[in-house]
């Protein structure tokens, strides 16, 4: 006999499954702050992006869209077969940016069409995974490891080519606080990570060759860590990486932290970074990171963000600013609609620094 | 709810205090480096390397494009970028070099900074404003004109600039080149078996389990010539490519550019190096 499981008994079984604290799953970092959750407890990654689990696509359907709308069949979860499953996001924006001196951009422009599969070949305890991104252009692989777990799930081992831990993984690539320290989605590696989750607390170490994609020109090595406290209504983080290639070491540390308070959830970051490749004291950089994300309704979501980033801590009078308002709207579930503004500033003589960007961008998920 | 209203309008206003404020740019150039008393500041790009550097690598790219955790490697600074760029194969695409002098419709570069169809990952610069197109026309032009590094050129003295393999570094077999790039452009007549020698030198240190420091400077071993050919790279006349008869195996290997005694290398005004200049590096079995 085959069941349908109605809309209104999966949220209860999504309630059931988050007052358990089981089967988990979260989508960018303020969700994870608003639930008070982990980030791998809505992704496969414990580290967070990519494919969903279980849990988070369930999430993703009943509670963050602001109407779900009923469809033939059951609730999407990801699955293809008892061991496969599979997931993607699509981003597709309008935009407009404009810099002084410069002649403005309108265009329309798939940002990435990305492809998740992971085969739990051993479920529970050892799965394959591949994020790769398959538009625009040829296919470009993301994420390829094998993952094990340890029987009580409180620590894993994961192989291959992965995005490196350090500080919250943010959906906006360009922030300030992913490019000054490198670590951002577009620069994966290819190492080993070790991960330890216990309680409160969440803990990731890897070790990878250090060359963000590129071919491997020594026997250098990247060291990159985070250690993580998460409680219901706030978390703190610490994030240190060592990247020791021949041409210099670059050093990296952070702190981060989350904060709920009523219907904001809140982001900050601030990192420092030493580049010692970097001739002239230039790789000295000090970026933070300030968000808020003001939960209106249901499938409504204001975000304002404030970044800084001093590009050379050794030479005065070269800050850099970024502010961002986006309006997130869920109207249904996999698909979102997101539209904003950035206002850049720095100093008065790089045109570049001081961009507009208006954006719409219609984001599909499943 | 007037609470409410308090405590999240207090939010922003702590959000605002923690704002930092952007630089006023005194004492700093165009780029936000400080002001070198009797430096040269850059104007209206112009088609050659320096200025593109300048106006475009420096200021733009070098954002990301900089130190040991560059993405794909490619360093876009200015002791780097012209090195990593010219007749260097793109790590995205193999198949087509960044910057094939002469040829700016088939490197990868340009379709990259062009948001060109076909090419892997985002327009560069990734989530900027694209070049302005004078900026682009300037970059084609200088690569039209054969992408020559004019200003590393006057301004440098003849040397080894770098070796790929470089120094120490490890690399999976099989490895089909070796590269060898100069401060200036080469004499061809040159480039021969006496001028640029490739040698094994021992065992591969990362298969065989040898103690690391027989992998450094000074290995041990007895060297033994590979048969190998040295050829000036026809669109780089700065960069010598190395191609082994056989690619190199599993090993320890040492490239030396001989640069004393009757007919040492030298560039095309006759300046020979004036030392031997020698790279060691370690081929390890893929697997």
């Amino acid at each position: 006999m085959k069941y349908r499981l109605t809309n209104s008994v999966w949220r209860v079984l999504f309630v059931l499954i988050l007052a358990c604290g089981a089967y988990t799953a979260q989508s960018e970092p303020y969700l994870a702050v608003q639930l008070g959750l982990k980030c791998g407890q809505c992704h496969v990654n414990p580290t967070g992006g990519g494919l969903r689990t279980t849990f988070g696509d369930l999430f993703a359907q009943t509670v963050l869209p602001a109407n779900h709308l009923d469809g033939a069949a059951d609730n999407w979860t990801g699955a293809v077969n008892q061991y496969l499953r599979a997931g993607g996001d699509l981003r597709f924006d309008a935009a407009v940016t404009t810099a002084p001196n410069t002649r403005s951009l309108q265009q329309f422009d798939l940002e990435q069409t990305r492809v998740y599969l992971e085969a739990d070949v051993i479920p529970g305890r050892l799965l394959a995974y591949v994020d790769e991104q398959v538009a625009p252009g040829g296919a470009l692989n993301r994420e390829a490891y094998v993952l094990f777990w340890s029987a009580s799930h409180d620590w894993y081992l994961k192989a291959g080519q992965m995005y490196l831990p350090f500080g919250f993984r943010l959906q906006d690539q360009t922030a300030f606080v992913l490019t000054a320290t490198g670590i951002n989605m577009t620069t994966p590696d290819q190492g080993v990570e070790f991960g330890w989750e216990h309680g409160h607390w969440d803990a990731q170490f890897a070790v990878s060759n250090g060359t963000a994609g590129g071919a491997v020109t020594g026997d250098g090595k990247q060291y990159s860590s985070q250690l993580i406290y998460v409680e219901s209504v706030w978390r703190l983080g610490l994030a240190a990486n060592l990247n020791d290639q021949s041409g210099g070491k670059k050093t990296a540390y952070g702190v981060f932290a989350g904060l709920r308070t009523g219907p904001i959830s809140w982001l900050a970051q601030a990192e420092v970074t030493d580049d010692e490749s970097i001739a002239n004291g230039q790789g000295k950089e000090l970026a933070t990171l300030l968000e808020a994300n003001w939960l209106i309704a249901r499938g409504n979501n204001l975000k304002i963000t404030d970044e800084f980033l001093n590009p050379n801590r050794a030479v005065p009078n070269g800050e850099q600013t970024r502010w961002s308002l986006v309006y997130e709207l869920t109207p249904i579930q996999f698909l979102q609609i997101r539209t904003g503004l950035r206002y850049y500033d720095g100093i008065p003589q790089d045109n570049s620094e001081h961009q507009r960007q208006y954006f719409v961008e219609f984001h599909g998920f499943f | 709810m007037r609470a409410k209203g308090h405590r999240g309008g207090s939010a922003l206003v702590l959000a605002v205090c923690l704002a930092g404020c952007a630089g006023n740019g005194k004492g700093l150039d165009q780029n936000g480096q400080p002001i070198v008393s009797g430096g040269a500041s850059s104007g209206a790009i112009t088609a050659d390397f320096q200025s593109i550097q300048d106006n475009v690598f420096t200021p733009i790219c070098s954002k990301c494009h900089i130190g040991a955790s560059a993405p794909e490697g490619l360093q876009l600074d200015a002791a780097h970028s012209y090195n990593l760029l010219v007749g260097v194969p793109s790590a995205e695409d193999p198949s087509l070099l960044r910057v094939k002098p002469s040829d700016p419709d088939n490197s990868y570069m340009v379709r990259k900074i062009e948001g060109a169809s076909g090419i892997l990952g985002g327009q560069m610069p990734l989530g900027e404003t694209p070049l302005p197109q004078a900026t682009i026309d300037a970059i084609r032009q200088w690569i039209t004109n054969g992408a020559p590094n004019v200003a590393t050129a006057s301004a440098s003295a003849f040397a080894v600039q770098s070796t790929a393999p470089a120094d120490k570094a490890i690399v999976r077999a099989p490895l089909t080149h070796v590269v060898v790039a100069f401060t200036q452009e080469v004499d061809a007549s040159l480039v021969n078996d006496s001028t640029v020698i490739l040698e094994r030198v021992g065992e591969s240190c990362a298969v065989d389990g040898v103690d690391a420091a027989a992998c450094g400077d000074e290995p041990a071993d007895n060297p033994t010539k590979v048969a190998a050919s040295g050829v000036l790279a026809p669109l780089n006349p700065s960069v010598v490519l190395i191609t082994p008869s056989v690619p190199l195996a599993a090993g320890t290997y040492r490239v030396t550019v001989r640069g004393v005694g009757g007919g040492a290398m030298a560039n095309l005004n006759a300046v020979p190096l004036g030392s031997n200049a020698s790279a060691v590096f370690t081929v390890e079995s893929d697997q």
